[in-house]
């Protein structure tokens, strides 16, 4: 599973990675980075529930 | 009086201004949603004065700075000029933005957590062998403002006197003042404050030490580090954007579990469900009921046309509980729902600048309240009067078991 970030919409509500601290992270303004290019199996279940937990809608999931 | 009837949607108008609808927004919202997404103010059809309530349509105006513009004073609160960032529009308002999100940034808001826990638990000391508390006036209004002080490194003894400016300029003499006499009164009430922290600001330029404002000082963004007036403005919006918006939403959150013990049980049991919790009381309560915009440009919507300089009211409270976005369960309080989008804390490039601290003071206050204090109730005949706009609650007498005092 891969996740796309849309950098000009996301403002840095911060929901992503607190949901999952595994696959995001904030950079030094509170915006989101992504912290894999592929999110392991195990991990997925918390990255999917982060990515539509974002009010921006600035991630999606790519496949 | 029902707070239905606050929408008239013959003639298309409604007035969220009323402490009835404050009491209980839910029907005002869907009877807004569902007859009239478009309204008008009361009294002001015609004139220019719109009120947007789906959360879609809400959501859109956030993202569209270049429609629904923050450029406006609307209400003229005793500041020096328009106010970083939340009357700056883009793209200037990112540089400052830029420069201003990684003082208050979520990794440096998470190193205050145990200076937040230890001032939550000190207030707590202060009344909890007693049994009895005015919640509103005892833990939820000095809270934020105890934190702002720890944080910023300043005494502790100036409390009373934050406390008297920000009401001051929020609402002077309680709100029942002439408007010549009340802007009088917001100004001078500015002017202190601006002096103030222009003696804070030149101390700790002599002085520097491990407090926000000193950080405020030496972060450097884009090889700039924040002007003079910025930090200003900033200090100056702390006071009035960053107290009584954690008053009235540890104020909704308190009432709300007084009333509901089956929700605050899991709180009690797992204080990690904080999160969630504080998420769905954001959402549910919606504190900061609505924020303004003005109109840039001409732009129609369900119908209803707007020009500019027109006024728009975005109605957070009900886009938190509309049902197109939150589904059939919208209107009840349940954690664990699937997505929970809310724009409590706006949304689009103002999203709101103190986000991480204030997460983190409700969360650290809830989970201590209710280690300290797991069993309250509202006191026997007591009835809550909840402010417009802001819903803060003015008397919120809680009866609780009394225990002893840790600090
Ligand atoms: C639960 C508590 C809070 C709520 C519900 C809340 C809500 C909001 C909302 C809805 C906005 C958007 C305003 C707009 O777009 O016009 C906002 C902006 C803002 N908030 Fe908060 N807020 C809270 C706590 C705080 C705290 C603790 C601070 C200060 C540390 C703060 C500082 C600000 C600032 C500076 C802005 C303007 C940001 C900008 O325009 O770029 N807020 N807040
Ligand atoms: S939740 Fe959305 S807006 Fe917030 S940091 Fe994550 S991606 Fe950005």
């Amino acid at each position: 599973m891969r996740i796309r970030l849309d950098d000009d919409a996301c403002v840095g509500h911060g929901r992503c990675y607190v949901l999952d601290p595994s696959t995001f992270g904030p950079d030094d303004l509170g915006h989101c980075e992504l912290l894999v290019a592929e999110v392991p199996a195990a991990d997925q279940d918390r990255a999917r529930r982060a990515v539509a937990a974002c009010p921006e809608g600035a991630l999606s999931i790519e496949d | 009086m029902d707070p239905r009837d606050a929408v008239n949607a013959e003639t298309g108008e409604a007035n969220p201004y009323l402490p009835w609808v404050a009491a209980d927004p839910q029907p005002f919202y869907e009877r807004l949603r569902a007859e009239c997404p478009v309204s008008s103010m009361e009294g002001m059809a015609g004139l220019g004065a719109h009120i947007i309530s789906r959360y879609e349509d809400v959501r859109w105006a956030l993202r569209n700075p270049q429609i629904f513009s923050s450029d406006i004073v609307a209400v003229d609160i005793g500041q020096d000029r328009p106010l970083i960032p939340l009357q700056i529009d883009p793209p200037q308002h990112a540089t400052y933005r830029r420069v201003i999100d990684p003082t208050v940034g979520p990794r440096e808001i998470a190193g205050l957590e145990p200076e937040v826990r230890r001032v939550v638990n000190e207030v707590v000391d202060r009344f909890v062998e007693r049994g009895t508390v005015d919640a509103h006036a005892e833990f939820t209004v000095p809270l934020p403002c105890t934190v702002f002080l720890q944080v910023t490194g300043l005494p502790i003894e100036d409390l009373s006197m934050f406390l008297e400016w920000k009401d001051e300029i929020i609402r002077p003499g309680g709100g029942m003042l002439e408007p010549e006499e009340a802007t009088a009164r917001r100004h001078a009430a500015g002017r202190q404050l601006y002096d103030y922290f222009e003696g804070v600001l030149a101390d700790r330029r002599r002085r520097q030490g491990e407090d926000l404002i000193s950080r405020f000082l030496t972060t450097e963004t884009d090889g700039r580090t924040m002007s003079h007036e910025e930090m200003l403005d900033i200090l100056f919006l702390f006071i009035l954007a960053g107290l009584d918006t954690v008053t009235s939403t540890l104020d909704c959150s308190l009432a709300y579990l007084a009333q509901h013990p089956e929700h605050r049980r899991r709180l009690v049991e797992d204080p990690s469900s904080a999160d969630p919790i504080v998420e769905e009381l954001l959402r549910r309560e919606t504190p900061v009921m609505q924020i303004i915009r003005v109109v840039a440009e001409p732009v129609e919507l369900h119908g209803v046309s707007m020009s500019p300089g027109d006024t728009v009211i975005l109605m957070l409270g009900s886009a938190n509980t509309d049902p197109d976005e939150f589904g059939p369960t919208a209107a009840e309080f349940d954690p664990d729902r699937e997505a929970n989008r809310h724009l409590a804390f706006g949304g689009g490039p103002h999203r709101c600048l103190g986000s991480h601290l204030a997460r983190l003071e409700l969360q650290v206050a809830l989970q201590e309240w209710h280690r300290r204090i797991p069993d309250y109730e509202l006191a026997p005949g007591a009835e809550l009067a909840y402010s417009p706009g802001i819903r803060e609650i003015e008397h919120l007498p809680l009866v609780f078991t009394a225990s002893a005092p840790v600090g």
